[in-house]
C-alpha cells in the first residue's frame, strides 16, 4: 500500500528565483521533480536503492512505514519506488536516450523503521546512515558513506569513496581502494577495515573477544587507545614504520615472525584482538587524547 | 626413539610427502600425531593439484542438461547453446565459457586467486627460495592474462558511467595495478615471505573486484 506526492519544479527552484544572489554564492541543483510515497512494511523490511549519482539520506523512524523524497535534477530521467512484499525498492534510471550524466542525479531522504535492511549503489554522491539497526550493504565508486549509530552487520565497498563510521555496532567489514576510513566510539566486537592508498582511524572501543583488523597498502592506519583497554596487538609494515605508545607485554597467544616492521604484545589481559598490517604505509598506535 | 624435532620436520616436510628419503622423518612421523596429521593433509592436497586435470572428466549428458537447464532458468547463459562441450576444455571452464556476465568471469579469477594462494602454502612447508619464485610466477602468469581478459571487458563498460566517474576508476585501476607491481617485486626479493605473498594476491582480488564492479555497474545502465 502506498501513497505518492509529485510536485515538477519543487519549490527549490523557485526560491533560487526570488534570491538570485545565492544562486551565484550557491551550487544548489535545480530540481526538475519532486516525489514523496510512503508505504506501510511489516517487521525486517528490506530497501534498496541503485541510484547513479546524489545524496542518499537515510534515517530511521518509529513508523512502520517507509517514506521515500526525491529529488531529480531533470526530467530525462524517472525515479522510480515501488514496493513488493516487504521489499521497497528504489532506482533512478534515463528514460531518455539523451540523458547526460549531469541529468542522472537524484537526491533521496528516506526514513524506514529501524529494524530495516538496507542495500545501497550510489556511485557518486554520499550515502548517509543513521540510526538503522538492520544490515547494511553500501557499494559506491566516488561516493562517501557516513553512519552513525547503527547496529546491524554491515559491508561498506567504495572505489575512492571515504567511509566515517560514528557510534556504530554490529560486524563491519569496509573495503576500498583510495578511500579513507574512519571508525569513532565504534561498539562493536568484529571490524575489519581495507584500503590501499587511503588512511585508516581506528578510535573505538576494545570488546572482549573482539576481533579488529585493519589493512592498507600505503596510507596511514592509527590506531587509538586508553591505559585501560585490552587487546592483543599485532602491528606490521612490510616496508614502513611502525610507531607505538602503547606499554605492550609478551603476548600469551604465541609469536608471529619478525617480518619487516613488526610488534607484538598485549596490552593488559589482552581480552581483544587487533591486527594490524600494511605494505609499506605507517602505522601508529597512539594513547587517545 | 626420534632424532628429529617438529621444526626439522617441517623443514623438510615438502621432500618427505613427495616420496624422498628424509633421515629420520618416518621415525618422528611416527611419535608425532601433527606433524604426521600436517604431512598427511598435506600428501591429500598435493595428490588433489597433481590430479586435478585428470580428475576432471565430462560431466554424464544428464548432468549437465540439467544444469544448462537450470542456469537458463536463472538467465546465466543464453538458450540454444550447443550442448556439446568444447574439446580440451573441463567441463568447469565451459561453463564459464557460456556465461555471458562478465562478472562470473571475475567471479573465477577470484578462485583463482585463492587457488592460488592455497597451494602456495604456508612458508615453512616448502624450501628454496626457487621454488617459491616458480611458484609465484606461474600463478602470478595466469592471473595476469585472465585480468588483461576481464580488462578488456571492464574497459567497455567504462562508457556508460559519467567522465568523472570514469576518471575515478581509472586512477584507482591504476593505483591497483601499482600495488601488485609493488607486491610482485617484493615476492621476488623475498620470495619466502607470506606477508609479501598474501598481499600479492589480496592485491590481485582488489582488481578481480573492481573489474567486476565496473562490468556489473556499466551493464545495468
Amino acid at each position: 500500500m502506498s501513497t505518492t506526492r509529485v510536485s515538477s519544479h519543487f519549490s527549490k527552484s523557485r526560491a533560487v528565483i526570488l534570491v538570485p544572489g545565492l544562486l551565484a554564492l550557491t551550487a544548489a541543483p535545480v530540481w526538475a521533480r519532486h516525489i514523496e510515497k510512503h508505504f506501510k512494511v511489516d517487521a525486517h523490511p528490506i530497501v534498496t536503492i541503485h541510484n547513479p549519482n546524489g545524496i542518499i539520506t537515510i534515517k530511521a523512524w518509529t513508523k512502520q512505514e517507509v517514506m521515500v523524497m526525491s529529488d531529480q535534477s531533470s526530467d530525462a530521467i524517472e525515479v522510480e519506488a515501488d514496493q513488493a512484499n516487504n521489499r521497497v525498492d528504489i532506482t533512478t534510471h534515463a528514460i531518455s536516450d539523451t540523458a547526460s550524466p549531469d541529468d542522472m542525479r537524484a537526491d533521496y531522504q528516506v526514513n524506514v523503521p529501524e529494524d530495516a535492511d538496507l542495500q545501497i549503489h550510489d556511485d557518486s554522491g554520499a550515502v548517509n546512515v543513521a540510526n538503522v539497526l538492520g544490515d547494511m550493504n553500501v557499494e559506491t565508486i566516488a561516493a562517501g558513506v557516513g553512519m552513525a549509530d547503527t547496529a546491524g552487520y554491515t559491508t561498506v565497498s567504495t572505489v575512492n569513496g571515504s567511509f566515517q563510521c560514528l557510534r556504530c555496532g554490529g560486524r563491519i567489514e569496509v573495503r576500498s581502494i583510495s578511500g579513507n576510513i574512519r571508525l569513532e566510539d565504534v561498539r562493536s566486537s568484529d571490524v575489519l577495515a581495507q584500503t590501499s592508498t587511503g588512511n585508516i582511524v581506528f578510535n573505538g572501543q576494545y570488546l572482549p573477544n573482539g576481533s579488529y583488523r585493519l589493512k592498507d597498502y600505503s596510507g596511514v592506519i592509527e590506531v587509538r587507545f586508553s591505559p585501560a583497554d585490552s587487546f592483543d596487538l599485532s602491528a606490521t609494515s612490510l616496508k614502513g614504520k611502525v610507531n607505538n605508545e602503547a606499554k605492550l607485554e609478551p603476548s600469551r597467544h604465541g609469536f608471529l615472525p619478525r617480518i619487516g616492521n613488526s610488534l607484538v604484545g598485549a596490552l593488559n589481559a589482552g581480552r581483544a584482538r587487533v591486527e594490524v598490517t600494511s605494505f609499506n604505509g605507517t602505522i601508529n598506535i597512539l594513547k587517545r587524547n | 626413539m626420534s632424532t628429529m624435532n617438529c621444526t626439522d620436520f617441517l623443514n623438510h616436510i615438502d621432500e618427505w610427502i613427495e616420496g624422498q628419503e628424509v633421515p629420520g622423518a618416518r621415525d618422528h612421523s611416527r611419535t608425532c600425531a601433527n606433524c604426521r596429521g600436517l604431512a598427511e593433509d598435506l600428501g591429500t592436497i598435493r595428490l588433489a593439484a597433481v590430479t586435478l586435470p585428470e580428475a576432471d572428466p565430462d560431466p554424464s549428458p544428464h548432468i549437465w542438461a540439467a544444469l544448462r537447464t537450470h542456469l537458463q532458468e536463472e538467465g546465466l547463459i543464453r538458450s540454444g547453446v550447443a550442448l556439446q562441450l568444447p574439446h580440451r576444455t573441463g567441463w568447469f571452464d565451459s561453463i564459464f565459457s557460456l556465461i555471458p556476465r562478465p562478472a562470473f568471469a571475475t567471479a573465477y579469477i577470484g578462485a583463482l586467486v585463492i587457488t592460488g594462494f592455497v597451494l602456495s602454502g604456508p612458508v615453512h612447508m616448502r624450501n628454496g627460495q626457487d621454488r617459491w619464485r616458480e611458484r609465484t610466477q606461474r600463478t602470478s602468469a595466469e592471473l595476469n592474462s585472465q585480468l588483461e581478459i576481464a580488462e578488456q571487458t571492464a574497459m567497455a563498460s567504462l562508457v556508460s558511467f559519467s567522465p568523472d566517474v570514469t576518471a575515478d576508476l581509472r586512477k584507482n585501476l591504476s593505483i591497483v595495478d601499482n600495488d601488485i607491481a609493488l607486491c610482485e617485486k617484493s615476492v621476488q626479493e623475498t620470495p619466502e615471505s607470506e606477508i609479501a605473498r598474501d598481499y600479492l594476491y589480496s592485491a590481485y582480488q582488489q582488481k578481480a573486484d573492481l573489474l567486476a564492479q565496473i562490468s556489473e555497474r556499466g551493464e545495468g545502465r
